[in-house]
């Protein structure tokens, strides 16, 4: 009797998507080619990476909207430290490295800020990463003072063939996204750490009462998810070589978005990366076709999105009733 | 005899092919008490469901007045003059007593609530009741029996016939049971029909008119209460001719292996000293509120405490609960559905989630997981589908769980907190037969209980707290229910504390 | 402000004699929306720029700068100063039309100058002096570009910005001007005057049709998308990008005499500059002042680029 209804709550989510392969080939053939595929998954690369560390917060019970924000702040000032440190170094591998580090340094330092206040102070994830939110965005715009932050050009086309370039064909934002999601699918399904994740979405005194180190696990999941955030910067910041105070705006939603759809519990306890794959494939293919299609006015583009999210959650809406 | 006023007749319950109820009949007439018992699982929960228009039946009929009925919805059944008041109680936390009791049905004048006439008539209804809360407090704040009290305040208000009640004293302490059992017999003065279900068959056998057991979802006796005494019920609930509840003592104890000394736990307990030995189980008695629970959490780093502590002779500070598990020493919750067990897990999580990193080499090894869970379930016995979540398992078999849970990262020294709150009879001789045998390997055994009869059996030496403080201790036949209640209490005469 | 070509349709009727200089100190708010993309990042440097410069040319000129991220924060704002600071003279750009009417109304009533800039309120005759540019004007220019640059006609794509009157005006007189030129509009979507939506709705317009001779961003913020978008796919049957409003980039590509972005549509943020500026002026002299001030849309090529690059500005 469960097995036909457990299967559903898998399948839910992947049919939404191919439905929409589905409808998205048979309207134009250009949908299906190597270049379009490609462009879809580069793409969705930026919010993937972010969305699979969101995975791991929801599932420990947390949210954190300030990681659109963070982006822009974090390209912002990796394009500052960079130009500024043009004239002594030069073009160059080094100067590319120096960029990431700051990346990767900026997304740990804001992932542990909003982790410790959450974890240790126990003040609501949902008011820290608000205001968070708040303070990267204008950060960011104070930085680029209200305009656009610039990568110098000749550094930019030094930089690009990270966002453009890659492997046999594939691109470096796609490899990466498949890197970090193996990682993460792994983590979330056979490590400590992700079972400790769900305890503590599940219940976090019972997790507490198992020894479970909840303040810490819970500050890992924001250092992770800050972390990320800087590996997706690190992808975008070559494919326009700008940030502005428009850079990475709603992300968050969308983050929070592809997680729900792929079957992650809102309220914490359960998680799937793969799920969070689909769901923000299935967010940018949803785009993609209405580019690519005259079906519909562009004005309803919003509604034809938000009507494919609830059907997607409502696909695995029996599952979880009858579980 | 009066007519019954609600009955059951043949009523069958299947949920998916599996049929959990077999042909059940059971009446309730005004003016009687009638107790439900049988072991976990027997089918009561169910049966007390369909009697309060939560389920339906699958076959058979409810009868209201001796007439087929079927309850559309609970509001129905209700409207009707039939309340159910749950185990876990049906109260919304953050609003007050009298905000509670009114929950959908309050007072207005005009457009405005009507609130000093809801607060009167509140009072009036726990005056009734002999309860003494105030009625704006928030529930969340009060005490189990208050809670109680709001639940059955809550269903004189709606002019209840027939009252059900599942475990109304799992969660009392005996003065609080007293205090029930009163309201109850007042209630079946008035002509109210009364069930209740309850684990502990002397309160059976103290207030109950009429009895039906059940056993594997079927009535195995139902009669007039008085034709059984404690033990015949035992034995019909069980199937089984049921001999001693206790296991024997075990051996002298070994060397001491916990020394704690000037334990305080702020706002809690104070000043708590006390030795444990190997291979020994000390009782921990007294009052609800007295500070046990919060004692041992405090020494298992579960709250903030200070003192002296030493493990094996050699002194530790322990801040945190991982800290106290790496010192082989553990506390096991009361509180199994909060604190215990993630409920929407299945049984592999919760078994292995305190000993994860015994399973854990990079990754965690589900094989050794699933082997680890097919031996606890052949050491604990425990019984239930492994696909379904845990918070759908018996309390009974919940508990056998979260001990096994416990057991597996092999603590030295377990502080066990009312080992079997909510189980039934059965389950409770296995698992005193458990914490018996961790004791013969030679572990240390702290058993915190609120049953008396439960610690003297249980162990070899009897710490009762009070108001905060060690009360005194006593071993072997000094272990008396009425010295643990003259420590417990803080007065002389016996006559004057039990109720 | 000698750089716009200003068609400057004042009312002569109105003097302004009640605001003559009289060493009495008077204050004058401006309301603007915050800096949340290239040009209204623009717009609030040249407010902020104007209003330093005029404190000092005008000692006895007090002003009061607000930036608003929404139309609630922008009541709020344009209420306090009424009745806070008494403003003698409100210049604002209204976040939307419909929630400022009422706002602007009161300020009125107090007495105070009003000087709305670039948008409508929904009631007319509330407003002294209108300050807006000309976004007929824009999509006219630009369509009239277009269609000179591929004078034998050919299949173009377009960018539209966040749905809005203004980006409907554009649109509109767009395609009015390309009327019976032989360009076909191949598509057109949305891409909100962002960077990275552009970027994506590029994409996928490369993706679906195999020839386009031309793009017009409708904006230069677009414009960059488009470009990173056409260059990573290697496009080479795209002849020209153009843009709109006069970010400093583009100006400069234009000036380099880049051939993918030949020309530019100017939409001066500045115009708060001249908002301001005459506000000001009429308040301490009396020069009249009231009326409409419509700042035409201008086509930016390689031979007067110069006069519209501003390499300090942010936008």
């Amino acid at each position: 009797m469960k097995s036909p209804k457990i299967q559903m709550s898998v399948v839910g989510p992947v049919l939404a998507l191919v439905v929409l392969l589905v409808l998205g080939a048979s309207l134009n053939p250009s949908f299906l080619a190597w270049d379009n595929v490609t462009n879809v998954l580069a793409r969705s690369a930026f919010i993937g990476i972010i969305a699979v560390g969101m995975t791991f917060v929801i599932t420990a019970g947390g949210l954190d909207l300030s990681v659109g924000s963070m982006a822009a702040f974090i390209a912002g000032l990796m394009i500052l430290v960079m130009n500024s440190a043009l004239p002594s170094l030069g073009v160059g591998i080094p100067i590319v490295l120096l960029g990431m580090a700051v990346a990767l340094a900026a997304g740990l330092v804001a992932g542990c800020l909003n982790g410790i206040l959450i974890s240790r102070l126990g003040i609501e994830a949902f008011i820290v990463t608000l205001g968070s939110m708040g303070i990267y965005r204008s950060l960011v715009t104070w930085l680029a003072d209200g305009g656009t932050l610039s990568l110098d050009f000749g550094l930019r086309t030094f930089y690009q063939p990270v966002y453009y370039g890659g492997l046999f064909g594939v691109s470096w934002p796609i490899i990466v996204f498949a890197l970090v999601v193996i990682v993460g699918e792994i983590a979330m399904r056979s490590t400590a750490f992700g079972r400790h994740c769900a305890a503590i979405g599940s219940n976090d005194q019972v997790a507490k009462y198992s020894s479970v180190k909840v303040a810490r696990v819970r500050l890992t999941t924001y250092v992770v998810l800050g972390l990320l955030v800087g590996v997706a910067t690190i992808l975008y910041v070559p494919r326009l070589g700008s940030a502005s105070p428009a850079t990475g705006l709603l992300w968050e939603l969308e983050a929070i978005a592809a997680v729900i759809i792929g079957g992650t519990m809102l309220r914490g306890g359960f998680g799937r990366v793969w799920g969070t794959v689909i769901g923000v494939l299935i967010l940018s293919l949803i785009g993609n076709i209405l580019n690519l299609t005259d079906l519909v006015s562009p004005y309803l583009n919003g509604a034809i999105q938000g009507a494919i999210i609830v059907l997607a959650v409502i696909l695995q809406r029996d599952t979880r009733q009858g579980q | 005899m009066s007519e019954p006023v609600l009955a059951l007749d043949g009523v069958s319950r299947s949920f998916g092919p599996i049929e959990v109820l077999h042909g059940v009949s059971l009446a309730l007439r005004p003016g009687r008490v009638h107790a439900l018992i049988g072991e976990n699982g027997a089918g009561k929960s169910t049966a007390m469901k369909i009697l309060a228009g939560y389920q339906p039946p699958t076959s058979g009929t409810v009868r209201l007045d001796g007439a087929p009925t079927a309850f559309a919805s609970i509001g129905e059944a209700e409207a009707r003059g039939i309340s159910m008041i749950h185990q876990e109680f049906n109260l919304a936390e953050q609003l007050t007593v009298e905000q509670n009791i009114f929950l959908g049905r309050e007072l207005k004048r005009g457009l405005l609530l009507d609130k000093p006439a809801m607060r009167a008539r509140t009072r009036e209804l726990l005056d009734l009741l002999d309860c003494h809360v105030a009625t704006d407090r928030k529930v969340s704040g009060l005490s189990n029996s208050d809670k109680q009290m709001t639940e059955i305040a809550k269903a004189l208000l709606r002019e209840t016939r027939v009252l059900i009640m599942d475990e109304p004293t799992a969660v009392l302490t005996s003065a609080e049971t007293a205090v029930l059992m009163r309201q109850v017999r007042a209630l079946r003065e008035r002509g109210a029909a009364i069930l209740f279900t309850s684990h502990k068959l002397d309160e059976v056998k103290g207030i109950a008119d009429d009895l039906t057991i059940m056993r594997d979802g079927a009535v195995v006796w139902s009669g007039d209460a008085s034709e059984k005494d404690e033990h015949a019920m035992a034995s019909a609930m069980v199937g089984r001719e049921m001999r001693d509840l206790y296991p024997a003592k075990g051996p002298a104890p070994g060397e001491v292996v916990l020394e704690v000394s000037g334990l305080n736990v702020p706002g809690h307990a104070e000043d708590i000293s006390f030795t444990l030995r190997r291979g020994e189980i000390l009782g921990v008695a007294g009052l609800i509120g007295s500070g046990r629970t919060e004692t041992f959490e405090g020494l298992c780093g579960l709250r903030a405490a200070t003192g002296e502590v030493r493990v094996k002779g050699r002194p530790v500070t322990i801040r945190h609960p991982w800290e106290a598990l790496d010192l082989g020493l553990c506390y096991l919750t009361e509180d199994r559905k909060t604190r215990g067990l993630l409920l929407r897990k299945g049984m592999r999580e919760n078994l292995t989630l305190q000993a994860l990193d015994r399973f854990t080499h990079g990754l965690i090894d589900t094989t050794a997981e699933e082997a680890a869970l097919d031996k606890a379930v052949r050491e604990f016995d425990i019984r239930g589908s492994r696909a379904v979540r845990v918070g759908n398992l018996s309390g009974g078999n919940q508990q056998k769980l979260l001990f096994a849970k416990t057991m597996l990262s092999e603590p030295e020294i377990v502080v066990i907190d009312e080992p079997t709150r909510g189980v039934d009879i059965g389950t409770k001789q296995q698992m005193y037969g458990f914490i018996r045998g961790l004791a013969t390997e030679g572990r240390a055994i702290v058993v915190i209980s609120s049953e008396m009869q439960e610690v003297i059996g249980l162990a070899d030496r009897v710490l009762v707290m009070r108001r905060g403080r060690v009360a005194g201790e006593l071993a072997g036949a000094a272990a008396s229910e009425d010295a643990i209640v003259r420590l417990a209490m803080g007065v002389l005469p016996a006559e004057e504390t039990v109720a | 402000m000698k750089h716009f070509a200003a068609a400057l349709a004042v009312s002569a009727a109105l003097a302004v004699p009640a605001f003559a200089q009289d060493g009495e100190t008077k204050v004058i708010g401006v309301s603007i929306p915050a800096a949340t993309h290239g040009w209204a990042g623009g717009m609030n440097y040249f407010a902020q720029a104007t209003v330093e410069r005029l404190e000092k040319v005008y000692p006895n000129l007090d002003f009061v700068l607000t930036t608003a991220s929404d139309p609630a924060k922008q009541v709020n704002d344009i209420e306090d100063m009424v009745a806070a600071r008494h403003v003698n003279a409100l210049v604002v750009l209204p976040f939307e039309s419909e929630p400022l009417t009422g706002p602007v109304q009161n300020a009125k009533a107090s007495g105070a100058w009003i000087t709305v800039v670039d948008r409508g309120l929904s009631v007319e005759g509330i407003e002294d002096l209108y300050v807006a540019g000309d976004n007929p004007g824009f999509g006219r220019e630009s369509g009239e570009y277009v269609a000179s640059a591929l004078p034998e006609g050919g299949k173009i794509v377009v960018l539209r910005g966040i749905p809005t009157t203004i980006d409907n005006e554009r649109v509109e007189g767009f395609q009015k001007a390309i009327e019976g030129k032989n360009i076909e509009i191949l598509g057109m979507e949305h891409g909100n005057w962002n960077r990275d939506d552009s970027f994506a709705v590029m994409q996928d317009f490369l993706s679906k049709y195999p020839q386009i001779d031309a793009v017009w961003a409708s904006d230069d913020d677009m414009a960059v998308g488009v470009l990173a978008a056409i260059e990573a796919a290697g496009r080479k049957d795209i002849r020209f990008v153009l843009g709109g409003a006069g970010m400093k980039e583009m100006v400069k590509r234009v000036m380099d005499k880049d051939t993918m972005i030949p020309a530019d549509v100017t939409y001066p943020p500045a115009m708060i500059a001249t908002a301001i500026e005459l506000t000001a002026v009429g308040l301490v002299s009396s020069a009249p002042v009231s009326g409409k001030f419509i700042i035409g849309s201008v086509l930016i090529t390689p031979e007067n680029a110069e006069g519209y690059y501003f390499p300090d500005s942010p936008f």
